[in-house]
């Protein structure tokens, strides 16, 4: 799910930059630093707009200074029970892997309907219910996540296939 | 355990489940007791006996005793009278022990013990002789010899009550026929009852007694006074083989049996054994007998039995240890056990189906371990010494299968009789049920504790059936489990009931204590209540997706995962560490906290590089319990003990490798196998030429693959630093341009960085400086700024300055420019030139941007084919091909140095205003340098704010995030779309002049897109320059024309005519 959040980061800029522009700078950094990373258990998708930048504190040793910056991001948080489209990514006998954006998705054989069967001997090997849902490499999916798993910089989920309205996306 | 008197004790003490020396009857009296008020009643009911004349066969029966009695008496007669004291004796103390309580102490109570353990053997003569005494009725409707006793009291109440069966007899005497004949009427009326009838009567008559009688005696005789004294029959310990006990004293039994009644009677009181493959008095049987001599006897000629080594006496206090009683397992059908004993199958898992009576064997099935004889021949084959090998020892054994009846008719089909239908066997003397081997095997050879099934072993067995499907016992596994591996429950557990009143409750767990979980509810309707429930019937619960670690005894112990699959309590997931899946019981798992601390052994966590010997490293992919699994850089994976591990290399994050295109790599970048296959992944380590990437698209070796770093392409490189020409300067390190007084620049003015060998090598050159001066040599190694030079007069090797040498073609001798062949800037070539800018600010112009305003990329816009790259779309319009991003322009620095380049020979045009722009530029204009884009410097009109480079504010391509560089200012014209990637489209092609196609500039010369193309002609241009019409090759650049106007840089021009663009005839030739 999308918010928009307010939050609130440490930035440091190198002396040599102190000037009138400096917010400017603090801010290019900020975005630079920020967007597009996975803080925890949402990723910042995007800085809407930078408010508040403190007055900047010079790091005494290094002779860096320090800002500290209210912005306000558009997150994305995947939460257990969410239905996300995704992109497979690769295909293996255990289920398939799929990206629903940044966040990698596993979706196992064992969560997906019955009726869809691992095929080896396709080219490349797919899962298939023999009509019209093949999975592989590029087909869009639709999943509900059933678990997940931060980890420093990086989110995984799990996801099921198995329910109503889930599974491969007509295009 | 033999000798009627001992059995006789264990038959009532079996009641109790007590194996404790504890004689049966104690005391005589209260069984009289007992007896006595239930034959009241029976002699009530007998004495409401329907007819009158039901009397007299109860006379008959009193006066048959007189018949029998004297003949059971004679056979106890001998010892009887001194027995008979003794019994008197006994009876007395025995009650004035009761109420005395323990006041006679030590002696009496020993005398108390003797003749309690002597009992055992005298009761039976007891009633014998009271019998005799009383002169007891034969109840002919008596059978059961173990009621005996029981008929005593009742003879003796019968006695009392019937005190003159002599009478009676007598007055009966009359009519004594009829009586017989009444007699011989009930007896055939008894027999044609059947049995269950009579056993019905019987159960009526005696059922109530035994625990009546049970509780009397435990309640009065304090134990101690049970224990054996001096005075009891000694035990001895007999050897005898090992795992024969029990035979041997079964066959105790049947000589007892044999040769009770007659002349030499087995002399022994007792024998018993407490073998069993785990006791420590296995080998043993130990038999009670009064003098060790009598054991001779008794054991004479036994097998396996060896009464004639040394005998063991049994100390008196050991002896009621000898009987303590362990419990020992109860195999039940649906166990599991591990076989020990055909040495094929030692450890093989099997599953009980059947125990036999005796509990000393049991059927149990197991996967058969046939080679179908295909090593017959092997077998059959005489050693070198002529004898037979033995058969025992057939090399390895065969594996796990389940028998197949066509590989049996195979080689012996002679050897397979069966049955199709049942799909049951006999092959080579084996049984074989559904694949299965089935076999009745001693108790002895099965590993009956700890055996500890895995789940894999046990889906063997699952999945033997038919049609596939699972039909696992889970009862049985579990309680195979059970037995050994308690579930620790601990608080905050979710817990469900699957067994009992309770069944289907799921709750969390708040307490635990000993087998008792004290649930708090939370589903259901007994939401929020909190049970007590015993730790049998329960089982962790877990949820898809709950994040979970394996504990407890399953071999993917530590291993942490998402549950992905549950039935009942079997619990598959997907492993974080190698994307696999593995199932588990749900009582082997425990939900995991989710910062996952797994993966290291010591201070070796997974994916660290670590060195194994001085020429090998590896990275670790697995990490087990007490080893790791490591790929080392040739690829190959081994198994490792940290020990093994010379020591851990750190991860060098300043680690840089070139990839095959000679860019540079660094950690964490994404890069893709050349060939093979293509492989991608994320660089985790770089040592020396190899590189370990890990990818989540592979599960082998947790994703990591090792590759060399010459044979891998950058796909994106960490925090985009290619393209971080947009991403503006880095802020947390010296600003670039406060880098820029003359010095310094004319420092930074380094060559662009070369890839691939230096050109310089093999050529041909003379010294024109120093001691050298004049010699001719051949270039055999080079550094940045020297050469090692073999002349050819000295056939020696000098190191020279390079800026010191001369090229010369090797042929004409005349001299050349290796690096302007090579579309590289003239090395040694006029550095000077720069200089002569100097710190000239318009350095920050680029050629464009000196273009003149006129003619500035907008400009060509009136002239429809001319587009330039800029120009074209609304908004790309207002972009510059050099352009940068936001507020700056991509190539202040680099206008820098392209102007710089485009002035001598050294830049030679080959720099695009792109090139390695980002981090250097000085763009932002906070600072003043180059606070204008080079377009802008080019002057105030109108189009001027039209220049590509003008751009300042308005995004650009590259400004609006790093896929739009694929916009290239070409593309905005229409023909050359993306083989012109703009000079700002630093990424991999960074020049129009990369492109072999025309660039824009060479269509509409004199646009300013010609400009673009030639100066940018770049360095690019020289890896393909040679073949391709780019400006920058055969055309003369800015750098071309560098030479007339000295040094001055398009830049340097500024708003002059003479933009590079002069050079747009030449231009057209070239296309």
């Amino acid at each position: 799910m999308f918010f928009l959040h307010n939050l609130e980061r440490r930035v440091t800029l190198h002396p040599s930059y102190f000037g009138r522009n400096m917010h400017e700078l603090v801010t290019t950094k900020l975005v630079k630093d920020v967007e597009g990373t996975c803080a925890g258990d949402y990723y910042i998708i995007a800085i809407m707009d930078t408010f508040d930048v403190s007055e900047g504190r010079i790091l005494p040793g290094s002779g860096l200074a320090e800002f500290t910056v209210g912005y306000r991001a558009v997150v994305w948080r995947p939460f257990k029970g969410e239905v996300v489209d995704a992109i497979v990514d690769t295909v293996n006998q255990h289920g398939f892997f799929a990206k629903a954006g940044p966040l990698s998705l596993f979706v196992s054989s064992h969560l997906m309907p019955d009726e869809i069967q691992w095929d080896p001997t396709a080219a490349p090997p797919q899962f298939t219910n023999n009509a019209d849902w093949v999975i592989e490499q590029g087909t869009h999916i639709r999943a509900k996540i059933i678990g997940l798993r931060t980890e420093v910089g990086e989110m995984w989920a799990i996801g099921s296939i198995n329910g109503d309205f889930l599974g491969c996306l007509q295009a | 355990m033999a000798s009627n008197a001992f059995q006789f004790g264990g038959d009532s003490e079996s009641e109790d489940d007590n194996f404790n020396p504890a004689p049966a009857d104690l005391s005589d009296d209260e069984n009289e007791g007992d007896q006595a008020s239930e034959r009241n009643g029976k002699t009530g009911r007998r004495g409401s006996s329907p007819a009158a004349d039901e009397q007299s066969p109860e006379d008959e029966e009193n006066e048959r005793p007189s018949k029998t009695a004297p003949k059971s008496g004679g056979d106890d007669e001998e010892e009887e009278d001194g027995a008979e004291d003794a019994q008197a004796a006994d009876d007395e103390e025995l009650e004035e022990v009761e109420e005395e309580e323990e006041e006679e102490e030590e002696e009496e109570e020993e005398d108390d013990e003797d003749d309690d353990v002597q009992h055992r053997h005298r009761r039976k003569r007891r009633k014998d002789h009271r019998a005799a005494f009383f002169d007891i009725e034969a109840e002919v409707e008596d059978e059961d010899e173990a009621e005996d006793e029981e008929k005593d009291g009742e003879e003796i109440e019968d006695f009392i009550d019937n005190a003159h069966p002599d009478d009676i007899a007598e007055s009966g005497h009359l009519d004594d026929d009829r009586r017989h004949r009444e007699l011989d009427r009930r007896r055939e009326l008894e027999s044609s009852l059947d049995a269950e009838k009579q056993a019905e009567i019987l159960r009526k008559r005696y059922g109530k007694r035994a625990p009546a009688r049970g509780f009397g005696d435990m309640a009065v005789v304090p134990k101690r006074l049970l224990l054996p004294s001096v005075d009891d029959p000694s035990i001895w310990a007999v050897r005898c083989k090992e795992g024969k006990e029990r035979e041997v004293v079964f066959s105790i039994t049947r000589r007892i049996e044999e040769r009770l009644g007659t002349k030499n009677e087995v002399p022994i009181t007792a024998a018993f054994e407490r073998g069993g493959p785990n006791s420590v008095m296995k080998g043993y049987i130990y038999v009670e007998a009064r003098r060790q001599n009598d054991i001779m006897i008794a054991l004479d000629g036994i097998l396996n039995v060896y009464p004639r080594t040394k005998m063991m006496l049994v100390e008196l206090k050991d002896m009621p240890d000898l009987l303590r009683v362990t419990k020992t397992p109860n195999l039940e059908p649906g166990a599991w056990v591990r076989l020990k004993k055909p040495a094929k199958h030692a450890g093989d898992l099997a599953q009980v189906l059947d125990v036999t009576e005796n509990g000393l064997e049991a059927r149990v099935r197991f996967i058969p371990r046939l080679d179908y004889g295909v090593r017959d021949d092997a077998l059959s084959t005489l050693t070198a010494d002529g004898k037979r090998k033995r058969p025992g020892m057939p090399g390895p054994r065969p594996p796990q299968r389940l028998f197949s009846e066509v590989e049996a008719r195979k080689r012996h089909p002679r050897h397979i009789t069966g049955n199709p239908q049942t799909n049951t066997w006999t092959y080579m003397g084996e049984d074989f049920e559904n694949g299965f081997q089935v076999k009745d095997i001693k108790i002895q050879q099965l590993e009956v504790n700890n055996v500890n099934p895995t789940l894999e072993e046990v889906t063997k067995f699952a999945g033997g059936s038919e049609d596939g499907t699972e039909n696992l016992d889970l009862k049985a596994l579990a309680a195979s489990l059970k037995s050994n591996a308690k579930v620790a429950y601990v608080p905050g557990d979710v817990i469900e009931v699957y067994e009992g009143e309770q069944q289907g409750v799921v709750g969390k767990a708040v307490n635990v204590q000993g087998d008792i979980v004290t649930l708090k509810v939370t589903e259901g309707d007994l939401k929020g209540q909190t049970i007590e429930v015993p730790n049998r019937g329960l089982r962790k619960r877990f949820r898809p997706g709950d994040h979970v670690k394996v504990i407890g005894g399953s071999r993917f112990r530590d291993e942490v995962g998402m549950v992905v699959k549950i039935v009942d309590d079997r619990v598959t997931l997907l492993t974080d560490q190698t994307n696999t899946e593995v199932t588990v019981f749900s009582r082997d798992l425990r939900e995991a906290s989710d910062i996952g601390g797994q993966g290291s052994l010591g201070q070796y966590s997974l994916l660290d590089l670590v060195q194994l010997d001085p020429t090998t490293v590896g990275c670790i992919v697995k990490v087990d319990r007490e080893s790791m699994v490591v790929l080392d850089q040739n690829g190959e994976n081994r198994q490792v003990l940290p020990s093994q591990i010379t020591n851990k290399l750190p991860k060098r994050k300043t680690a840089v490798a070139a990839d095959r295109n000679g860019s540079e790599i660094r950690l964490d970048d994404v890069v893709r196998e050349h060939g093979g296959q293509q492989r991608q992944g994320k660089i985790i380590h770089i040592h020396r030429s190899f590189i370990f990437l890990h990818s989540h698209a592979s599960t082998e070796n947790a994703g990591v693959f090792v590759t060399r770093a010459g044979n891998v392409t950058t796909i994106a490189a960490k925090g985009g630093r290619i393209t971080n020409a947009n991403s503006g300067p880095d802020l947390n390190s010296m600003n670039p341009a406060l880098k820029r007084n003359p010095a310094a620049n004319s420092n930074n003015m380094q060559a662009p960085r070369r890839f691939g060998p230096d050109r310089a090598i093999n050529q041909t050159v003379t010294i024109r400086r120093g001691g050298y001066k004049g010699l001719l040599g051949i270039v055999k190694d080079t550094t940045d700024t020297h050469a090692r030079v073999e002349l050819h007069t000295k056939g020696k090797i000098i190191t020279v300055p390079k800026a010191d040498l001369i090229f010369k073609d090797k042929v004409t001798g005349r001299p050349i420019d290796i690096y302007s062949r090579s579309g590289r800037g003239g090395f040694g070539g006029g550095r000077g030139g720069f200089g002569g800018s100097g710190d000239y600010p318009g350095g920050s112009r680029t050629p464009m941007g000196s273009g003149g305003s006129e003619r500035t990329p907008a400009w060509g816009s009136s002239k429809t084919v001319a587009r330039t790259p800029a120009w074209s779309r609304d908004v790309a319009g207002s972009r510059t091909p050099a352009w940068g991003e936001g507020s700056r322009t991509v190539n202040p620095y680099d206008g820098n140095r392209t102007a710089y380049g485009g002035a001598t020979a050294y830049g030679g045009g080959s720099r695009t205003p792109a090139w390695t722009s980002g981090a250097k530029t000085p763009a932002p204009d906070g600072f003043g340098h180059g606070s204008k884009t080079p377009a802008w410097g080019g002057g105030g009109d109108a189009w001027g704010s039209k220049t590509p480079a003008y751009g300042v504010s308005a995004p650009t391509p590259g400004a609006s995030g790093p896929d739009s560089w694929g916009y290239t200012p070409g593309a905005s014209g229409g023909s050359n779309a993306f083989d012109a990637p703009t000079p700002g489209a630093g990424l991999g092609a960074p020049t129009p002049a990369a492109l072999n196609a025309p660039t824009p500039g060479a269509y509409s010369a004199p646009t300013p897109a010609a400009i673009i193309a030639p100066t940018p002609g770049a360095w690019q241009g020289g890896w393909g320059a040679d073949t391709a019409p780019t400006p920058a090759v055969g055309a003369p650049t800015p750098a071309a024309s560098g030479g007339y106007y000295g040094a001055p840089t398009p830049a340097a021009y500024g708003g002059a005519p003479e933009t590079p663009a002069a050079g747009e005839i030449r231009y057209a030739d070239d296309d």
